[in-house]
């Protein structure tokens, strides 16, 4: 393609208190967002992307000087399954994040260092409610639709229940309702790796070494869950690197050395603190449970839908991969079985493909015409 | 994948009242889902287990569930749906008892349509060239078509009658276009195809 579209991260600072369903309220805080393509007169064609755990508002297009684009572009742009020709498309880092919206590593003004583990306790809801600020600043109330995979179809599942007259539709990739006790405990041992590292030092280690090593341990676990076994064992077999190494446990194998490449990545783009916050909001999501408790009106949930009832005339697009272990076939279609009890108009497809949960970012041929498909057929 | 032409849509349009909550199993492109919902404002589910016809029911903006009719019925409630729908579909099915039992416990009443093996070009066939079927194409031999059943409309019937479900009403496909509710007595050897509207004995 000639000519990169180039954008850059935008920050919204909200100088008013944000409530989090915990009752902890931040004095203020920042949105990091980016857009691409133009709303129209209408307003009526906007999009909203939600990003999965170590993903940011930086969707697509190229930040000035980057050699790679943002972690959606294969899906975000002109002519592609969200076209940029036609839809406004928004992406903001999610509330406890570290690229650019408020999160633990951010300075809490009262005392004029790091949050850490004085920030609030996270949840996927208030990750919603702040993108509700920011489609305030945008004045859009209705969306085209809401797309995201894994913790992105997280939120998209909870702001489409809460917000139902937003929303035309949703589009929900190899996420859940829930996390399974599998799920749990593979974000549990990421977790685990990063306390146990000395240098968490209970989540007090800026301006020194952050704990780069455990961080990069959570990282690579998450990296064995997020292909399949096949694809793995395709990749890199028993083939080792450097045959000649006399050093023990060097990593000499092939995958050991992806592995760690991963984990050395990470290290140097994300807060080991966030990780941390994110997973437990992830591990703590329930979306039966958030749509029919009392909690849902309290605090910034007053004008959350009523009922469900505003549901029956929308759509929904459900999609799975057949080869995604951590994220299940099976927890996507209970996804369906509920939106349809709900009444919405929702589709359901399993994609084979052995990139495992990973496919959601990089297997986008089909998922693509699936999208491209369902957002022309909305008119 | 093999399927009846468009024909049998006016009868599957006539049994189906009004707003019906439908089921189409093996819903191919959502051509049959389309007219039932644009004719009948049917809320209707279709469900298609290859790809490139779940892209197809997607893009019309036809509600498709991907899944595996002989496998993944049991993932809906009991009487979910007035009616369910196996149209030209019970042919390139493993279970066929099973998937009909399914459907009248998943729906109210079911319709399915067959064409049928015991019509005169086909015996005459299977006589004359000794092949079972003019729809295997050169590309699609014995060993890899879809079509795994071969029945007769009369076998068929009495296999309902089995099963305890009644036949509520059926239309018999002659050729040059003449359509028949009435089971002459040579029915079996001339029709092409029957469409049944059925449900349980009580």
């Amino acid at each position: 393609m000639s000519g990169q579209a180039i954008t850059e991260t935008r920050i919204l600072p909200v100088d008013r208190p944000f409530r989090f369903e915990s009752g902890r309220t931040l004095e203020r805080i920042d949105i990091a967002y980016e857009t691409y393509g133009c709303l129209n007169e209408r307003r009526d064609n906007a999009i909203l992307i939600e990003h999965a755990l170590s993903g940011d508002a930086h969707a697509a297009f190229y930040h000035e000087g980057d050699k790679k684009p943002g972690w959606w572009d294969c899906m975000i742009g002109p002519g592609k399954a969200f076209d940029t020709d036609r839809y406004f498309v928004i992406c903001s880092n999610v509330i406890g994040g570290c690229k650019g919206t408020t999160g633990p590593a951010s300075i809490d003004p009262a005392t004029g260092s790091p949050y850490g583990l004085t920030f609030p306790t996270l949840t996927i809801r208030d990750m919603v409610e702040v993108q509700r600020i920011l489609l305030k600043h945008l004045g859009i109330d209705r969306l085209k639709c809401i797309a995201g995979g894994s913790m992105g179809g997280m939120q998209t599942l909870q702001f489409f229940c809460d917000y139902p007259s937003q929303f035309e539709s949703f589009i929900c990739i190899a996420s859940a309702m829930k996390h399974s006790a599998q799920q749990i405990a593979f974000n549990e041992v990421g977790r685990r790796a990063i306390m146990a590292d000395p240098r968490w030092n209970n989540g007090n280690y800026y301006g020194d070494i952050s704990p780069e090593g455990g961080l990069s341990v959570a990282r690579m676990i998450g990296h064995i869950t997020y292909i399949s076994e096949k694809m793995m064992q395709e990749k890199f077999g028993r083939i080792r690197k450097d045959k000649d190494s006399k050093a023990i446990f060097k990593p000499s194998f092939e995958v050991e050395h992806y592995l760690d490449y991963q984990g050395v990545s990470f290290v140097k783009r994300f807060d080991a603190n966030s990780y941390l916050y994110i997973t437990d909001a992830i591990d703590n999501f329930d979306l039966m449970a958030s749509i029919s408790s009392k909690e849902r009106f309290r605090g910034q949930g007053r004008d959350r839908g009523v009922n469900f009832s505003d549901l029956r005339t929308k759509k929904g697009l459900v999609i799975s991969f057949s080869s995604d272990w951590l994220y299940p076939s099976s927890q996507s279609k209970e996804i369906v079985r509920l939106f349809s009890a709900l009444n919405v108009q929702v589709s359901y497809t399993d994609i084979t493909t052995e990139h495992g949960h990973d496919a959601f970012l990089t297997d986008y041929r089909r998922p693509s015409e699936l999208i491209r498909g369902f957002l022309s057929s909305l008119g | 994948m093999y399927k009846i032409s468009a024909e049998n849509y006016p009868i599957i349009e006539e049994w189906i009242p009004p707003q019906s909550r439908v089921l189409d199993l093996g819903c191919g492109d959502g051509s049959l889902l389309s007219s039932l919902i644009s004719k009948k404002q049917v809320d209707g589910i279709g469900v298609e287990i290859s790809h490139e016809m779940v892209l197809q029911c997607v893009q019309k903006g036809i509600c498709v569930y991907q899944a595996d009719i002989d496998k993944d019925l049991s993932e809906w409630a009991d009487s979910s749906f007035d009616c369910v729908i196996l149209n030209a579909t019970l042919q390139v099915i493993t279970k066929p008892y099973k998937v009909i039992d399914e459907m009248l416990r998943v729906g109210r009443f079911a319709i399915i349509s067959i064409s049928n093996f015991g019509y005169l070009r086909n015996r005459i066939r299977v006589l004359s060239q000794g092949r079972v079927s003019s729809r295997i194409r050169l590309s699609e031999t014995w060993h890899d078509t879809p079509v795994l059943r071969f029945v007769s409309l009369k076998e068929f019937e009495s296999s309902l009658r089995e099963m305890g479900i009644e036949i509520m009403e059926a239309r018999y496909f002659f050729p040059l276009n003449f359509i028949s509710k009435v089971q002459w007595p040579v029915y079996n050897l001339l029709a092409k195809e029957g469409i049944f509207k059925l449900r349980r004995l009580q």
